[in-house]
């Protein structure tokens, strides 16, 4: 894997991460000697509280948490209101976002609401969606998706209104109808735009779902394991839990980052 | 282009007033106000935030209950104005300190490209932690002081901070650094007057699209443990404890949102307007 040929770049990512690693390492055994155990909170003191677990200490409370499926239960809910979220998000916006950016009329139309619901943040609008969805998966869902559509509208937006004029004229002199300008026009030429706000909304619907699972907390789901880590207090679990949250989205990312490598190939070629 | 700017403005006036005016009817014929208010609910609901009295006695709704969203908020003494305030601050706050560590960082890592390639791989890490994760983590050290609910806001700032400023030192300043330097241009000079001029619309793009992040952070920080703020007030008031007992009253949400979306923007309008000013020497070739 790691040859002596292998660049610059990834030899020195590994040498990083290893030295955070190691510097944990000494950190955590340093601090679970000396810090303190019993800590205040707010009314009272609680006992034995590790504040910079060990490795040991993390290891054996991850061990708990797969074989008790807790923490597989909890990545799989948090996983599917995220898949579900963006793609429902993604479903609305993108389509919103070229129509937008394509009809001047209706850009004008819609603009002050999208301008309106671009600076409210989404977690504003939680208590709204469980009053009226009610409780269970819809508020949920339905916020990453809010969350999500306004991102991939801006997206679609801009990449639509990025197309070169000159594309748009020389389709229109050649007789192409509107089916056909937007599936060989408009579509691959906002691709890029289109797949990068995809990618900026899965970071964002990640940040949503943990926020939204810990303000409303229900059992299976990542926020409620933080949050119920968070009140005894037990911090191997929460650093468990950080720590599977940040590999989730990272994770994602990276599938994006893939799609969007894939889907653009044909436009590199020529770049070269 | 086509269409000139008045006829623009007029169709979105008349879609906001369509939608206000939909809304309204609606809210009159579903006739459950608990779950949409009126249009005179919510001006209610916006007149005793502002003013800090109850139009009517016992206005809010489930008044007999006495856990009130709306009268609760008004006995604390929550405004609308004063919740605005603590909001902003915290914002700012996150902007400024998150801000110069994110943009001193992306400059460092955009300058040096050793230090890119040690430091990215352990900034893609700490992207990847959504910040309000941190929160309960953090509470531990810090307590519920204030510092405790800007860490996640600095920390949030300044991971959104970083890329467009290294992206911006990395791509666009190497071949004006270049003719630079082979200008004879050395150290300070080089600095002010080639890479930071290069750099700063990245920058200042970057910004506020972390200005967006650092508005989200506030109001989720403060949906989770604040006393004060607009994410306070949404949520309704009182302690953590006692926050999940209080039946939400969607006119004081709708209000809050409404002064969260206005403050939002007005932060938006004037990063924009200083990024114009700032950056005049490049109107030719600008683009928004």
């Amino acid at each position: 894997m790691v040859t002596a040929a292998a660049s610059a770049p990834v030899r020195r990512a590994l040498v990083a991460l290893v030295a955070l690693a190691l510097l944990y390492g000494v950190v955590s055994e340093i601090g679970s000697r000396v810090l303190p155990r019993r800590i205040w909170m707010a009314t009272h003191y609680i006992e034995d509280v590790e504040l910079t677990p060990r490795y040991a200490s993390l290891a054996e409370e991850a061990v708990f948490l797969v074989r008790a499926g807790i923490l597989q239960a909890s990545v799989l809910v948090s996983s599917g209101r995220v898949l579900a979220g963006v793609l429902l998000g993604a479903a609305v916006g993108l389509p919103l976002g070229l129509a937008m950016g394509r009809a001047a009329g209706l850009e004008s139309l819609l603009g002050p609401w999208v301008a309106f619901f671009r600076f409210t943040p989404a977690f504003a609008l939680l208590p709204l969606y469980v009053l009226w969805f009610g409780f269970g998966e819809g508020p949920r869902v339905g916020l990453i998706a809010t969350a999500v559509a306004i991102v991939t509208l801006h997206g679609a937006f801009e990449g639509a209104r990025r197309i070169p004029r000159v594309y748009l004229d020389a389709a229109a002199s050649l007789g192409a109808g509107r089916v056909l300008v937007l599936r060989r026009l408009v579509l691959p030429a906002a691709l890029p735009s289109l797949v990068s706000s995809v990618r900026i909304a899965t970071a964002l619907a990640w940040v949503t779902i943990v926020v939204a699972e810990l303000i409303k907390p229900a059992m299976p789901s990542l926020g409620y394991l933080l949050a119920l880590a968070g009140a005894y207090p037990r911090v191997p679990t929460i650093v468990v839990a950080i720590a599977t949250t940040g590999v989730l989205v990272l994770a994602s990312d990276v599938a994006v980052l893939v799609a969007y490598r894939w889907a653009t190939r044909w436009m590199r070629r020529r770049v070269g | 282009m086509k269409s000139s700017g008045g006829r623009r403005a007029a169709l979105g006036l008349l879609s906001v007033a369509a939608l206000v005016g939909g809304y309204g009817l609606a809210a009159q014929v579903y006739g459950q106000p608990e779950i949409l208010p009126t249009l005179g609910a919510l001006l209610g609901a916006f007149h005793g935030l502002l003013t800090g009295q109850a139009a009517v006695a016992g206005a809010g709704l489930h008044a007999h209950h006495g856990l009130d969203h709306l009268s609760g908020l008004i006995k604390e003494g929550v405004t609308l104005q004063g919740a605005l305030l603590a909001s902003t601050a915290r914002v700012l706050v996150g902007m400024v300190v998150g801000g110069l560590l994110g943009i001193l960082t992306g400059l460092w890592m955009g300058w040096n490209r050793a230090a890119a390639e040690y430091l990215h791989p352990v900034y893609v890490l700490f992207r990847s932690v959504p910040p309000l994760a941190l929160i309960a983590y953090v509470m531990l050290w810090l307590g519920h002081a204030e510092a405790h609910l800007l860490v996640p806001i600095v920390y949030a700032v300044f991971t959104t901070a970083v890329i467009p400023t290294y992206h911006g030192a990395r791509d666009v300043a190497d071949i004006y650094v270049k003719a630079a330097r082979a200008l004879g241009a050395r150290g300070r000079l080089l600095f002010w007057r080639v890479l930071v001029p290069a750099v700063a619309p990245s920058v200042l793009s970057g910004l506020r699209y972390a200005l967006l992040i650092a508005w989200m952070t506030t109001v989720g920080v403060e949906m989770l443990m604040a006393n004060n703020g607009l994410g306070h007030l949404i949520v309704g008031g009182g302690l953590w404890s006692s926050r999940l007992q209080v039946a939400v009253d969607p006119a004081v949400v709708m209000v809050g949102i409404v002064g969260l979306a206005t403050a939002g923007a007005a932060m938006d309008a004037a990063a924009r307007v200083l990024g114009d000013r700032l950056m005049g020497w490049r109107k030719a070739a600008r683009r928004w």
